[in-house]
């Protein structure tokens, strides 16, 4: 069978435009790392340093990993006055780059975890040494990650929503997942997630005021 | 798709009837550069906007790489093995894209090579230049008659060079999975092109200034000797039931349609091309002279009736 040679140019078009348009009508297409294929802004996700592209920025690295722009340009001997929204991938020197910065903020993250473990295993420890307090009237000593108030924030971690007495099962499922590492912001942690900071916050917000 | 019955094959072997006005410009070669500049201005647009836009502003713009298919290729081992992750610079349009390039291939032959890759445009639109002066400056044109009178040391390296796409291909496809990063990003000379406005000088800048350069003196050297997307295409085009047949009863051997090839395919001796090297370009059917000698067909894959 023969095939006219200007029709063989429409099927190569209708061919290779239809398959494309075909899946981008089913949702399969994505033209950058910062949206999604749902079209939802790609965020760095705390406590998983794969998540760091290239594109995203000082600040955006800074929050998310609780650390501070001055401790990273400080670390890799970048210039003081560098902007915050400077994207990491120009930033890139011998002693920088994308790599570099994830096994940095990696091997930062592993010590912060260890005490995790320590003190969710404590826990009934502290309370029994805590006995003797009741008799001998001791002012509490502060801990670090306690808020005066009570208030979930968005600096708030996972570790003061326990000790304000939070069941751990009661967080996970307002999170939807298990508590990652404690130390963590929630609202990082959520964010990352894909989920509304503001709805998470107020169930959560529920929960400390039931336990008040 | 047109069928042609008894007044064609009345026809067959005798000269084309001679084209005036307007349908001079009526053919598939113009459809084609049509399509061609369509998709090469599409992709500048990207270049433009990407360049002026940035990567730090809040409004997100494609990068020209996402729109490249070879990415694909590159990124497929990895999002097939990690369950959707992507090797740096790649994302989801570019397996879009290699597939529509696969399915095209499996259908109609390498025609994305032919009709829409807008590097392999640019080389057409550097031969052409390059005839061009060549009719306008006779110093230059016996230059050029003196080198092809080397053409049998031609043949025999351009027959073994073709192979070296092959070696790309699997050097690329392999070291990306291996590596789980592009290796043959620094050396791609389209990936350079596309991110011309952040010029460096990488191995892939100057592959592109040799690809450039070499346009003049031989048609679309990218695609005969070193691109793998091509190579892959070619391959799949293999099992395509469209086909170019040439009849030797309407044939008179005039070879214009090996001389149109920009391939350099010797159209002129073959009953059949189906060569992997074949860019579905039709040069050769719109160069040939005589009615019914040479056609697109369609038929069974891989025996070509």
């Amino acid at each position: 069978m023969r095939i006219n040679p200007m029709v063989y140019g429409v099927l190569v078009l209708i061919v290779f435009i239809g398959v494309i348009l075909g899946f981008q009508a089913a949702g399969v297409w994505s033209v950058s790392g910062k949206i999604s294929s749902s079209g939802d802004q790609v965020q760095p996700v705390a406590g998983e340093v794969d998540t760091i592209k290239g594109w995203m920025t000082l600040e955006q690295i800074s929050t998310t990993y609780n650390v501070p722009i001055a401790d990273i340009l400080k670390q890799f001997e970048l210039p003081p006055d560098t902007s915050p929204s400077t994207a990491i991938k120009d930033l890139e020197t011998d002693l920088f780059s994308v790599t570099n910065l994830r096994t940095w903020l990696q091997s930062r993250m592993q010590p912060a975890e260890a005490p995790q473990i320590i003190s969710t295993s404590a826990a009934p420890i502290r309370q029994i040494t805590s006995t003797p307090a009741v008799s001998a009237p001791v002012a509490p000593v502060p801990k670090e990650h306690v808020a005066a108030d009570r208030t979930v924030t968005g600096k708030t971690t996972f570790q003061e929503l326990l000790d304000w007495g939070i069941p751990r099962d009661a967080i996970q499922k307002v999170i939807g997942s298990d508590i990652p590492a404690t130390s963590m912001v929630v609202k990082d942690f959520v964010t990352g997630k894909g989920m509304q900071f503001p709805t998470v916050k107020t169930q959560l917000q529920s929960l400390v005021d039931q336990t008040k | 798709m047109a069928t042609h019955s008894q007044p064609l094959s009345v026809l067959s072997g005798r000269v084309k009837a001679r084209k005036c006005g307007l349908k001079v410009l009526l053919t598939h070669n113009t459809f084609r550069r049509v399509i061609q500049l369509s998709f090469a201005t599409f992709i500048l647009y990207l270049i433009v906007q990407h360049a002026l836009v940035g990567e730090n502003s809040a409004a997100v713009t494609a990068s020209p790489e996402t729109y490249c298919p070879f990415g694909g290729l590159e990124t497929l081992y990895k999002y097939i093995t990690s369950g959707g992750a992507f090797v740096s610079h790649t994302h989801l349009s570019n397996v879009v894209i290699l597939v529509a390039v696969l399915v095209t291939a499996l259908l109609l032959r390498s025609a994305f090579c032919g009709w829409i890759c807008p590097l392999g445009f640019l080389q057409d639109l550097i031969s052409n230049l390059s005839s061009f002066l060549q009719k306008r400056i006779p110093r230059l044109r016996r230059a050029f008659a003196s080198l092809r009178a080397h053409g049998v040391y031609w043949s025999v390296l351009d027959h073994y060079l073709r192979y070296t796409k092959y070696l790309i291909l699997v050097w690329a496809v392999a070291g990306s999975a291996y590596y789980g990063y592009m290796v043959f990003r620094d050396y791609d000379p389209w990936a350079t092109l596309l991110n011309l406005a952040e010029f460096s000088l990488t191995p892939g800048a100057i592959i592109l200034a040799v690809i450039l350069v070499a346009s003049f003196l031989v048609e679309r050297p990218w695609c005969r000797y070193a691109c793998p997307l091509g190579a892959v295409s070619g391959l799949l085009g293999k099992l395509s039931p469209v086909y170019l047949k040439r009849e030797d009863t309407a044939c008179k051997v005039c070879q214009l349609c090996t001389k149109a090839c920009p391939m350099g395919l010797p159209v002129h001796t073959a009953t059949t091309i189906t060569s992997a090297d074949c860019i579905s370009c039709l040069e050769c059917v719109g160069a040939c002279p005589r009615n019914g000698a040479l056609e697109v067909k369609f038929g069974l894959p891989l025996i070509g009736k």
